[in-house]
Order: C-alpha cells, then structure tokens, then sequence
C-alpha cells in the first residue's frame, strides 16, 4: 500500500513503536497508584515518556499531560480560558475539533484570515481582531487540509503584545515541524500522539502552562482525601488509569524522533507534496499549493472527491477525500461544496510514493 | 547507614527529583509513602542516603522540584521530620 494519508494518522511507525506497546502489556500494571514493581514499571515508562516530550517541546516533565487524542486535549484547553459569551478569535483553517468547542462553549467566534499561504493577510486580519478585543485566540499551526503552515511565532508574539492567552493546535506539526513550547509562551498547545509523533492510536499530549480546569474528575493516585481534584499537574488532567501501552509506544515514537533531524523530515515531506502539486497541476487539476507548504497538499478533480479517492483506493493507494472535518477550511478556499482530495506525507515521504499517486492518476484518465 | 524519605504529593514530582538526583550522582529510588506521613491520602518518597538529604534538597529547590517534607529514619523504626 502507497500511504498518503498521514494527517489522519501515522501508519508506517518505527518498528520500536509496536515492541514498546506489547512490552508495555506484559510488565505494566497501574501508574502512580502501588509501589511493586510492576506499577513501578509503568510509572517509569509513562515518566520516560514525559521526559521525552518535555525534551522535544521545551518544557518541564510535569507540564507533559496525557490525553487520548489531540481533540481531547483541545477541549480541556478551550474549555479552561473560554466561559460562555467569551470572545474567541480563530484562524479560517480551524477544524472542528476546535471549532466544536467553541461553539459547544457558547463562545463569539471571530474568523481571522481566510488566505490560503497569505501571512501577510492571516497576520493582518488577527491583529486586526486582536485590537478590536478578544478573550482567547485558537489557531492551527498547520491546515489539516492544505497543509498552509500559519506564522504561529508571529501570531504568539501579537497575543502577548494584546495579552491574549492562546492555545495552538498543533494536530499536523508536532513532530514534523520543531516546536518550542517555552519560547512561544502559548498557554496550551495540544497534538495527538499517534500522527507525527508516530505513537499508537488513543494517545495525544496537552502542554500546559496554566493552572487547567480539568474535563473529567476521579481518582489520581495523590491528594486521596480531597473531593477536589488536585490543583497540579499533571494529576490535575489525568484522573483514572492512563493509557500506558499507547503511551509506551508514543514514548518509542518520540524516541525515534529525538534521534532523527526534524527540519529533515518537514524538508522531505514538503519537497514531496511540492512535487506532487506541481505534477498534478500539469495533469490539469486545481491544485492548492504556496510558499508556506507543509507536507499535505489537497487537489480538486473533475469527478466526485469520494469517487477519485474510491479509485486510488482500488489501485491500492491511501488518501483521504471530502471535508477532513474542517469546513471552516473549506469555506476559506471556496471548496466546501466539493471536498477536496488530500494527499498527505509523513516522515517516510519518498519519491516512489510521489510517482505512484501520479502514475494512478495519469493512468485514470 | 541512616536513610531519609523525602516526600512527594504524586509519583511524577517524586520521578523528576530523582531524575535530578541520577544526573548528580547520588542514589535514590522511588518508593511509596507510608501511610501516615501522607497527610492527604497517597503520595511516594525518595529514599536517600543521610549524609546526601541537606545537598539533595538544594538540589530539588535550585531545579524548583517541590516535595513536601523530609523525615529521617532512625533506628528501631523511629522517625524524625527533619527542618529544611
């Protein structure tokens, strides 16, 4: 199977990934809870895990909280800094696991910037939004769609000029683009696992820098006497027994990352989906492509979105058509009635991947 | 030798301070608090060496790992909270 669908989930994951998370069923018992050896065990393997992250992120252990997926860890981040009524400025690429939130919340959501790969104008339009007066900003770091990477350092740096706590979500960059949690200042950045970090499915990290309000309330292994939640973290986010094979796998996959060069991976991916944009474009299609490119490119067809993924489907080539659960990202780039195809590449982007897809879809029409 | 529990309100602060005490050089492992040392219910400790207790806890503040309290174990199972 040729994978192009990397910003639903990593498939290809380093082979350390599945010996950690089958590893992790035969020594681990429940963390942070007993003191035997095999609580012990999973304790250490979860703070393994911590410890990594913090060393990819630039952060502290402790500011490392566990979710099962980035939307879960997006809900608690928006449902700490937005109250009903809270006015929430939010990029044109945001997919629904922010946009739902907000909306659940109650929240006065205000779009900024709807230019695809246009910083000047996704700058301009979030100052602008900024000064007219917010209570929080949420903004993808890179579309899930397009693949538009967004000028987060720029946007973070006008929030703490407005002093506007913010939240990044970073679904499609944590472990493809660098990220340095204590330079952007970002009150939270929430990612998934099980993407580019290259973990199993079911795990997801949100990086604190705020007290948080927890999103589910029970037993933590600490402060036991307390009907309150502690007021710490990471505890004060992860009540009830945590994933602790996943996050063994995830604790392989970042192991994997720490080891290799991230600006080479997005190089990689990027210099693939380029070539892909510039070949599909000569093939005729509407291709969305620009300067600040990512490893995910989506293309329009003459047929049904559906119909020409079913197709490379049937040739054995993995991609994903329709919405992406983003139509606020459609609507931005005028293809919310159409769908798009995406191709998306991960840290194991090749030219042999590239030409497949060009090839089935060369030998379609 | 005499040994001191430095308690810890959940297993992750405990695991960081030993991190911080491995980089150091000095031994210590994780353990679970006793029962009634733990005024809130549950908590883990780190077992260090008497000796090592003044520079492991200036260790924990200079990397702002904070822990509850520090208790010396004596002989005959008597115990000491010690002031630091």
């Amino acid at each position: 199977m040729i994978y192009l669908d990397n910003g639903a989930t990593s498939f290809h994951k380093p082979l350390g990934v599945a010996d950690a998370v089958r590893r992790a069923m035969f020594t681990c018992a429940n963390p942070g809870r007993g003191g035997y050896g095999a609580a012990m065990e999973a304790a250490n393997v979860v703070y393994r895990c911590r410890e990594r992250a913090a060393q990819l992120f630039h952060c502290q252990p402790e500011q490392v909280v566990f979710t099962s997926n980035c939307t879960h860890a997006l809900n608690i981040a928006i449902r700490t800094l937005v109250k009903p009524g809270s006015r929430v400025v939010i990029s044109g690429f945001e997919h629904n696991a922010v946009t739902r939130p907000l909306h659940a919340q109650g929240a006065e959501i205000i779009v900024a910037g709807r230019k695809l790969f246009d910083w000047g104008d996704t700058l301009r339009e979030f100052e602008m939004a900024l000064r007219r007066g917010v209570d929080a900003a949420v903004f993808t770091h890179v579309s899930n769609v397009f693949g538009y990477i967004l000028p987060i350092e720029q946007m973070a740096k006008l929030c703490k000029q407005y002093g506007v706590a913010f939240v990044v979500d970073a679904a499609q960059s944590a472990g493809t683009i660098p990220i340095d949690f204590q330079a952007l200042g970002a009150d939270f950045i929430a990612m998934p696992g099980h993407k580019g970090l290259l973990g199993p499915q079911g795990t997801g990290i949100l990086l604190c820098s705020r007290q948080p309000k927890p999103l589910i309330y029970g037993g933590t292994g600490s402060n036991s006497k307390d009907q309150n939640m502690p007021d710490f973290l990471p505890d004060a986010l992860e009540a009830g027994t945590l994933n602790v094979p996943g996050i063994a796998g995830l604790s392989a996959g970042l192991e994997y990352l720490l080891q290799a060069d991230l600006d080479s991976i997005a190089q990689k991916e990027k210099k693939e989906a380029m070539f892909c944009a510039h070949k599909l474009e000569k093939m005729g299609f509407r291709v969305f492509a620009g300067e600040h490119q990512g490893g995910t490119i989506s293309f329009v067809t003459q047929d049904d979105c559906e119909e020409t993924a079913a197709m490379l489907a049937r040739k054995n080539i993995a991609l994903r058509a329709g919405l992406h659960c983003a139509p606020l990202a459609h609507e931005s780039a005028g293809t919310l009635d159409t769908g798009t195809v995406r191709v998306s590449f991960g840290h194991d982007a090749s030219r042999r991947q590239s030409l497949a897809l060009i090839n089935a879809l060369g030998n379609a029409w | 030798m005499k040994f001191c529990l430095i308690t810890f309100r959940s297993v992750t602060p405990a695991q960081r301070a030993e991190s911080v005490l491995h980089r150091a050089g000095f031994e210590c492992n994780v353990q679970r608090t006793p029962r009634w040392m733990e005024e809130q219910g549950c908590g883990y400790s780190l077992r260090v060496k008497f000796p090592d207790v003044m520079r492991c806890v200036e260790l924990l503040h200079r990397n702002a790992v904070s822990f509850r309290k520090v208790y010396l174990l004596k002989e005959k199972g008597t115990v000491e909270e010690l002031a630091v």
